[in-house]
Parts: C-alpha cells; sequence; structure tokens
C-alpha cells in the first residue's frame, strides 16, 4: 500500500512541487493550504507522514497548533517542520512539539524525499523486532543507524533526523575533522554555515542535558568538529 | 564676519544718538548765541542813542579830537572804587592796571598811576632813588639839593598852577608852592589842599597825592627831581601841549547802571577807546568755570571757538574789533575767548554820535549766556546717558550675540556629530527645548535626523527582509527546477536547467550575504560567552584558512602561549572569517596576508594586514559603517558592505573596537581589533 503524505502549505506553488516530487517517488500526496483543512481530513483519515509549514495563511504559528492536534490524535505519525528561516529553527527545536525533523523550505526536493524515505524507514524498522547489528557504540554513545535513534549512557537522546544525521556522521569516524559542508551532506542539507554552528550547538545542549559533562563534540576553529572519544 | 561682531556693529550704531544730539546742540548754540548777540545789540544802540542826546555829560572837557599819546605825557586817570589811604601803597587802590614808567629825562627812573573817584584825583609815583635827600627847612626848589617832585596843572577855568612835594622826614606831607612877593622873590607856601604821602623804600621812595578835582583841569605834568639835577617825567614848556588828562566822566557810571541789568557790564569809551565809565560786573570767573573731566567732550558739543580773540586785558582802554569799528561808526559784535575755564564773552560795541562825528561807544560785555550754560549741562548729561546708553547697549547685544553664536555653535557641533563614526544616528539635539527660532531650526534638526535614522534603519535592515522575502519565490523557482530535472528533461534542455540552477544558487548566495549582518546580530543576541584560548583559536583558524586560500599566503605571529579571553568563539572565528576574506579579497594574486596577535598591558590586539592598496584616509573612518562599500573594482562576489559592519559588531559584542588603517609607506591596510583581556 503506498504511504500517504499530508503536504499542509500555504504557499500553492510550492505546495505542488513538493507534492509533485513525492508523488513521483511512490508517494500519494494529499495538499491542504490550511489548519482547518488539514485537520478536518486528519480527523477523517491519518496520514502516514506529515510535512507541515509553520505559518499558515493568516496563522503565523499555525503549524505548531495543528502539529499538537495531529499528535494529540496520534503519537507516531512522522512530522516534518517546514520554516521560512533558518533563525526559527531554534526556536521550533525548543518548543518540543514532538516533531520529527525541522528544515527550511529552500530543502532540495531530492533532499526532502531522502528525508521522507529516511522518516519512513525509521517507521519500519521501529516495527520490526531489533536486532543489534547496526548499532555503532563509540564509548558512552550508542547510534541505532536502522531505527536513527541515539542514547548516551544508555539514556536515550531525542534527536531531529538532521541532527542524527549529523551525530551520525561525526561518530563514525572518530577524531576525524568534518568540515561544514561534509556535515551538510550527511545531513541532506544546505545549509549555510551559521546554521551548521546551530545545530550542532543544539546537538551538545541535548546531549548535555542527559549528562552535564558532554564534550565528545570538538570545534576544530576554521575546519569544522569531529568526535572525540 | 561672526554674529557677534555683526550684532556689536549694530549696536554701535546707537553712537548715532550722541552725534545728533551734538549736531542739534551745535545749531541750537549758533541760534543762540545769534539771538544774544541781537539783544545785545539792539541794547548797546539804545544806550548809545540814550547818550548821544546827553553828550555833554557823557564827554566833558577832553578834547576829544586828538587821538590819547602816552609819548606826550597823555595820561590817564583810572576811575577808583573807593578812596585810599595815602599810605605811600597803592595796593588799596584796587586797580588791575601797573605804574607806567615815565620817560627818564636825564637819570632818574620813575612810573606813574593815576586814579579818581568824585571828588579828588589820586597820583601815585615811584621813584628809583634809594638815597633820601631830605629838603631843608628854606630850600627853594630851583636851588636843587634835595628829592623833589614837581607837579604843574592846568586848572578847570585855565589858569596854570604849579607845586612840588618834598619832605624833610618821610611821613604824610602837603603839596607847596612857591609864591612870588612883587619883589620877585619866590616864598614857599603849603598847598593844604593837595595832601601826599612820602614812602622811603630801600629802592627809592613812593609819593602818593590826592588832589581835589576843582583843582584838575584837562592838563597836568609831573616830573621826579633828583637832588643833582636828574629829572623823569613830563614837564611840558608848553601848555598847551601834551599831559592831557583822560579820566571818567563823573556820574556816567551811575548812568550807565541804569541802563543794565545784573551780569552785564557796560563800558563807554571815548574816541581814543579809553574808558570814561563802566557799570555792572560780569559774573565772577570761577562761578562759570567748567569741570574739566566734563570738557573733553565739550568739543563735540560746543562751535569752534578757537578763532574767536582773546578778551581785551588793558586796564584803561578797550581794544578789538568790534571796538575799532564801532569807533569808526558801525555797530559791531564780537565772541570774546575768555581765560581758559571761563565762560566765552560776548561783546557789542555801538557808537555814540556828537554832532556828525562818533564821539566814543558804548560797549556792551555778557557773558556766554546762562541757557547756553544750562543747556550745555543738560547736553552733557544726554550725551552721558546716550554713551551709557550705547556702552549698554553695545555690552547687552554682545551678551545676547554670545549666547545666540554659543547656542547656534552648540547645535552646529550637534550636528556634525549626530552622525556617529559608526553610523549611529543621535536624535536628541541640544536647544531643542527652547520656543525661539534656534529651538525651531533645533526640533528642525531632530526632525530631518529622526527621518535619516528611519531610512538608515530601513537600509539595515532591508538586507534582512530581502532576503525573507525572496526566499519563497527562489525556493519555487528551485523546487520548480528539481521538478523539472527529475521529470526528465530533454538533452538540449539540460543546458538551460544548469542555467537556471546556476542562476538560482548565485541569487542564493547574493540573498545570503544580504542577510548576513542580521543573521549576525541574531546569533549576538543569542551567544554564549566562555572563556577561550584566543590563540589557540587563530592557529586552528589560520590553518583552516590555508586550506581555504590556497593562493595567498596567510601568516601568523602570535605571542606564543595561551591568550585567553572571554566571549564567543563561534563569533571570533565569523570575525576572522570577514576579516582574512577581506584580506585576500584586496590583495595581489600571489600577496600575502599577516595575521598578527599582540598582548598589551590591558588587551590584545589582532591585526590582519594585507599587500592590496592602502585605503584612501577619508574613508578610513566610515570602513565600519553597515552598507558602506568602497571597492575600486567589483569582484564576482556581491558586496553589500556587511563584513566589515560584521567585524565591528562581533569586536563591541566583546567589548572592544574596530580600526582601519594603512601601513605606513602605504604599502597595504591593517585592520586591527582590539579586545579585552579577561
Amino acid at each position: 500500500m503506498r504511504k500517504q503524505i499530508a503536504i499542509v502549505e500555504d504557499e500553492p506553488a510550492l505546495r505542488e512541487n513538493y507534492a509533485a516530487a513525492l508523488a513521483r517517488h511512490g508517494y500519494q500526496v494529499k495538499t491542504y493550504g490550511n489548519r482547518k483543512n488539514a485537520m478536518q481530513a486528519f480527523g477523517v483519515h491519518l496520514p502516514d507522514l506529515a510535512i507541515i509549514d509553520i505559518s499558515l495563511e493568516d496563522e503565523a504559528e499555525g503549524g505548531f497548533d495543528l502539529c499538537r492536534d495531529l499528535r494529540a490524535l496520534s503519537a507516531e505519525v512522522p512530522i516534518i517542520f517546514l520554516t521560512a528561516r533558518d533563525s526559527e529553527l531554534d526556536a521550533v527545536s525548543g518548543l518540543r512539539l514532538g516533531a520529527d525533523d525541522f528544515l527550511t523550505k529552500d530543502v532540495s526536493l531530492p533532499h526532502l524525499a531522502a528525508r521522507v524515505a529516511a522518516l519512513f524507514r525509521r517507521i519500519d524498522a521501529l516495527r520490526r523486532p531489533g536486532d543489534a547489528a547496526e548499532i555503532v557504540r563509540r564509548g558512552p554513545l550508542s547510534i541505532d543507524g536502522e531505527r536513527m535513534q541515539t542514547a548516551w549512557n544508555g539514556s536515550a537522546v531525542t534527536l531531529s533526523l538532521t541532527e542524527f544525521w549529523i551525530v551520525h556522521a561525526l561518530a563514525k569516524n572518530p577524531g576525524h575533522v568534518k568540515n561544514r559542508q561534509q556535515l551538510m551532506d550527511a545531513a541532506s542539507v544546505v545549509l549555510d554555515d551559521n546554521t551548521i554552528t546551530s545545530h550542532v550547538k543544539r546537538i551538545r545542549r541535548k546531549f548535555q542535558q542527559i549528562d552535564p559533562s558532554f564534550d565528545a563534540i570538538q570545534t576544530v576553529y576554521g575546519m569544522g568538529y569531529r568526535w572525540v572519544e | 564676519m561672526s554674529i557677534r561682531l555683526q550684532l556689536l556693529a549694530i549696536a554701535l550704531t546707537t553712537l548715532i544718538l550722541p552725534w545728533a544730539g551734538c549736531q542739534y546742540a551745535r545749531e541750537l548754540e549758533s541760534a543762540l548765541r545769534i539771538s544774544q548777540e541781537n539783544s545785545l545789540h539792539a541794547a548797546a544802540g539804545t544806550i548809545a542813542n540814550a547818550l548821544s542826546a546827553e553828550a555833554s555829560r557823557v564827554f566833558t572837557d577832553v578834547e576829544t579830537g586828538e587821538p590819547f599819546d602816552a609819548s606826550q605825557g597823555d595820561l590817564y586817570v583810572f576811575p577808583l572804587h573807593g578812596e585810599p589811604l595815602l599810605d605811600g601803597y597803592r595796593e588799596d587802590w584796587d586797580l588791575g592796571a601797573a605804574p607806567r614808567t615815565l620817560p627818564t629825562r636825564t637819570g632818574l627812573a620813575a612810573r606813574l598811576l593815576a586814579g579818581h573817584t568824585d571828588r579828588y584825583v589820586f597820583l601815585y609815583l615811584e621813584v628809583d632813588d634809594p638815597r633820601f635827600d631830605p629838603e631843608p627847612a628854606d630850600g627853594l626848589p630851583d636851588q636843587g639839593g634835595f628829592d623833589r617832585v614837581d607837579l604843574k596843572l592846568l586848572r578847570p577855568d585855565g589858569a596854570e598852577e604849579s607845586y612840588f612835594f618834598a619832605t624833610g622826614a618821610p611821613g604824610p606831607t602837603l603839596a607847596q608852592s612857591i609864591v612870588r612877593g612883587d619883589d620877585g622873590v619866590g616864598h614857599v607856601t603849603l598847598a593844604p589842599r593837595i595832601q601826599a604821602f612820602w614812602l622811603q623804600t630801600s629802592g627809592g621812595y613812593h609819593l602818593e597825592a590826592r588832589i581835589p578835582r576843582t583843582l584838575v583841569g584837562s592838563r597836568l605834568w609831573i616830573e621826579a627831581v633828583g637832588p643833582a639835577g636828574a629829572r623823569a617825567g613830563f614837564m611840558g614848556a608848553d601848555t598847551s601841549q601834551g599831559g592831557r588828562v583822560f579820566m571818567a566822566t563823573p556820574g556816567l557810571s551811575e548812568l550807565l547802571a541804569t541802563f543794565i541789568g545784573p551780569g552785564t557790564r557796560a563800558t563807554v569809551i571815548d574816541a581814543n577807546a579809553l574808558i570814561l565809565g563802566t557799570a555792572g560786573a560780569l559774573p565772577r570767573a570761577g562761578e562759570e568755570a567748567l569741570a574739566p573731566a566734563g570738557t573733553w567732550y565739550r568739543r563735540f558739543v560746543t562751535g569752534d571757538t578757537s578763532v574767536w580773540p582773546l578778551q581785551s586785558s588793558a586796564p584803561d582802554r578797550l581794544e578789538g574789533d568790534q571796538v575799532t569799528r564801532a569807533l569808526a561808526g558801525h555797530p559791531a559784535a564780537q565772541w570774546l575767548r575768555a581765560n581758559p575755564g571761563q565762560a566765552p564773552l560776548l561783546s557789542a560795541a555801538a557808537p555814540i554820535r556828537v554832532g556828525d562825528h562818533t564821539g566814543g561807544a558804548v560797549v556792551l560785555e555778557q557773558p556766554g549766556d546762562q541757557l547756553l550754560e544750562l543747556r550745555d549741562r543738560a547736553l552733557e548729561r544726554l550725551f552721558n546717558m546716550t554713551l551709557l546708553a550705547t556702552v549698554f547697549a553695545a555690552a547687552i547685544a554682545f551678551a545676547l550675540a554670545t549666547w545666540i553664536s554659543r547656542r547656534i555653535g552648540r547645535l552646529s557641533l550637534a550636528a556634525d556629530g549626530a552622525i556617529a563614526r559608526d553610523g549611529s544616528i543621535r536624535l536628541d539635539m541640544p536647544e531643542s527645548g527652547r520656543a525661539d527660532e534656534i529651538g525651531a531650526l533645533a526640533r528642525a534638526f531632530e526632525r530631518l535626523l529622526g527621518r535619516l535614522n528611519e531610512h538608515a534603519q530601513y537600509l539595515r535592515t532591508l538586507g534582512g527582509k530581502l532576503s525573507h522575502e525572496l526566499r519563497t519565490p527562489l525556493t519555487i523557482v528551485r523546487s520548480s527546477l528539481d521538478n523539472l530535472e527529475s521529470e526528465g528533461a530533454r538533452p538540449d534542455q539540460r543546458g538551460y536547467l544548469t542555467r537556471a540552477r546556476d542562476g538560482v544558487l548565485r541569487l542564493q548566495s547574493i540573498l545570503s550575504a544580504l542577510g548576513a549582518a542580521s543573521r549576525v546580530e541574531e546569533s549576538i543576541k543569542q551567544a554564549e560567552r566562555v572563556n577561550f584560548d584566543l590563540e589557540a583559536l587563530l592557529q586552528s583558524a589560520v590553518a583552516g584558512y590555508r586550506d581555504g586560500f590556497p593562493a595567498a599566503r596567510i601568516e601568523l605571529h602570535t605571542p606564543g602561549d595561551a591568550c585567553f579571553m572571554n566571549g564567543a568563539p563561534d563569533l571570533m572565528v565569523q570575525m576572522l572569517d570577514k576579516l582574512i576574506d577581506n584580506a585576500v579579497d584586496f590583495c595581489a594574486a600571489s600577496g600575502s596576508v599577516i595575521v598578527t596577535l599582540t598582548r598589551a598591558p590591558s588587551r590584545y590586539e589582532l591585526s590582519v594586514e594585507n599587500d592590496g592598496p592602502p585605503i584612501p584616509p577619508d574613508l578610513l573612518g566610515r570602513l565600519f559603517e553597515s552598507l558602506f562599500e568602497h571597492r575600486p573594482g567589483a569582484g564576482d562576489k556581491p558586496h553589500f558592505g556587511l563584513g566589515l559592519y560584521i567585524v565591528r559588531l562581533i569586536a563591541e559584542y566583546h567589548g572592544g573596537r574596530a580600526l582601519a588603517g594603512n601601513r605606513s609607506g602605504g604599502s597595504g591596510a591593517i585592520f586591527t581589533v582590539i579586545l579585552p583581556l579577561i
């Protein structure tokens, strides 16, 4: 059965472009221009994944409300947030709405498709009983590449998909400096340097919430970051 | 010309007030003078007419036809105000005149003064004859051998009488005459009506004699004779020549007094200008004396008096143009200068006609009118006050101008400094609370600056806004291109797609550059400060730049040990990015960039030098402004004048500042960031 994706985006051209691209990847796509229509449809039938724009028509933060409502209906549906600005990523992340990823709207369509696929893969992996083959361990860190889950000292660290890919790229080769471009490629995003910096900052913060002495991600000024054990 | 000087100049125009006052005063003065002249003239004419009707009372026995000739022994007899004591001294005569020297005939010097009252004629003779030779008891004048004074009188009835004065001892004496008996032998007899006093002094003797007027006719001769026959004086042999007595007419002064009022002096003179009678008195000198302090500007107020002749000082006669003219038959008036410090004197003369010739003249003298004096004083005060007012006005104007120009100066200083070096705009102007025009100007400045500020603010945010607003359409284009590519374009269309994608990428980098400053401002707000080693950061960052810019030679000089500071290392790296970017952009392809960190006692100095062209000096202060761009040749990358602005933002966030300069010698530019130690 084809996965159904709901796109809630008030900009019609963008909406249609996303829809066309995802349809080409074999998904069934439903598009909505505002929160009301989307919520009505979700009430009838839950999508398998939702891509939600934060500002919807005249509701500047309508996407947040929609996300909350959708989470109330289902705890599992993967949600991808789209923001107009990099600078909003921090704010969105800080809200802990239970979204699985945050992206800026200028994400390229192949990248978008890649992370949609990844999220579905994760859902599938989570449903399957675990085999530990994919788990990478780096000291206290364990990364489950299949389920895209991270744990530090055994406690799960809730990372967004982008963040997960960054951590994954760093931890795969400890001691190697990854520059920003490499991290962007790994995370399937096109971001500017500042955004990578703020992603890394957020990742550190999330680890530090579990372990205040966390400092495994080191900044190599002028070059990038590396994972130290 | 500053406002201060302008207002001062305007204030000085009030000097025209005293000047105009002076002009008016001069005109007033000359009008008053003319009117005083006229009235005095008229009075003199009236008196002259009245006197000419009584010519016989005025001109008595004197043959008025012939001129007075002192060398012939003519004698002016001064009117005396009271009878002097016969004591050999003339101090009590109260006359300004000095004794006149008699001609020395043989070896004797003598001086004579004559005066008269209504009843007597007084003679005063000084003879320089130190040795006193007393008269022997039986001495006769013609025998000589003693000091003697001869006197000859022509009585009013025409009889001629001779007397002599001699004495056995100095003191009161009487005149003596020689009466010849029938036998021709002379006897000396005393003439008790003619009294005298003989005073012997060290230098000679004084003789003061009193002769009843009834004895004195039209002529009188006197001569001092020494014991050896030395003589001084006149003793005319011919009684029709010389020795004429010119004397004030009795009663004339009283008559004159009836004509004149106070403050005027009337004098009647005969055809020889000798005084016949005088009445009235001029105000005494001193009463009219002007305060010396007030005199310096009287030259502005009063007319020029320097051409006026001086007042006549001869005691027995009047002199001057007006007198000469009056005696020639024409009334005349003349202003005279008195002695310094005294009021000027007006003298008007009118001829007294006797028959068909001029018998004499009346001269009226009056000091410069009292009214003129009063006017002078009023003007003096006016002058003082206007001068004071001018000084006051000038002072006020100067103070006002100083105040105004200081306010304008403050305003212009504030206007100059309203746009700070960093491009920030100060909106509050001094003086804007004032209600006057300068206040209005200040408020206008404030409004103008407010607008400018809004505009600058708008420009500053424009980049961010643009990059935000353009993002959605750009995303639409990009996603459309993505779709188009995925749908599978024909090979001949690939080229277009690639070009469109390149264009989009460029557009994206432009937008990214435009929004760079607002992103940095954003991250500054969220930045977290930590202590970090600036030296290590530089080492690592410069290594990165060497990879990033393989063509450029990037040198790093550091103190060599850890340089800790407090701040946001990410921001420091961003700042360094901009500085290195800038330096690499400006230096030649093979140029070198030198990064230097030095530690001063209280700060770090981080400088980035390049080999590029020096920065024009007038731009040095503006390089760190937002949206300021100066690039001689436009490169490939878009520049919006934000790079160095970001450097400044980050430096200021760290409590430091950014400076631009040139290498000495003009071989390159140096950008220095000064950062505080921990």
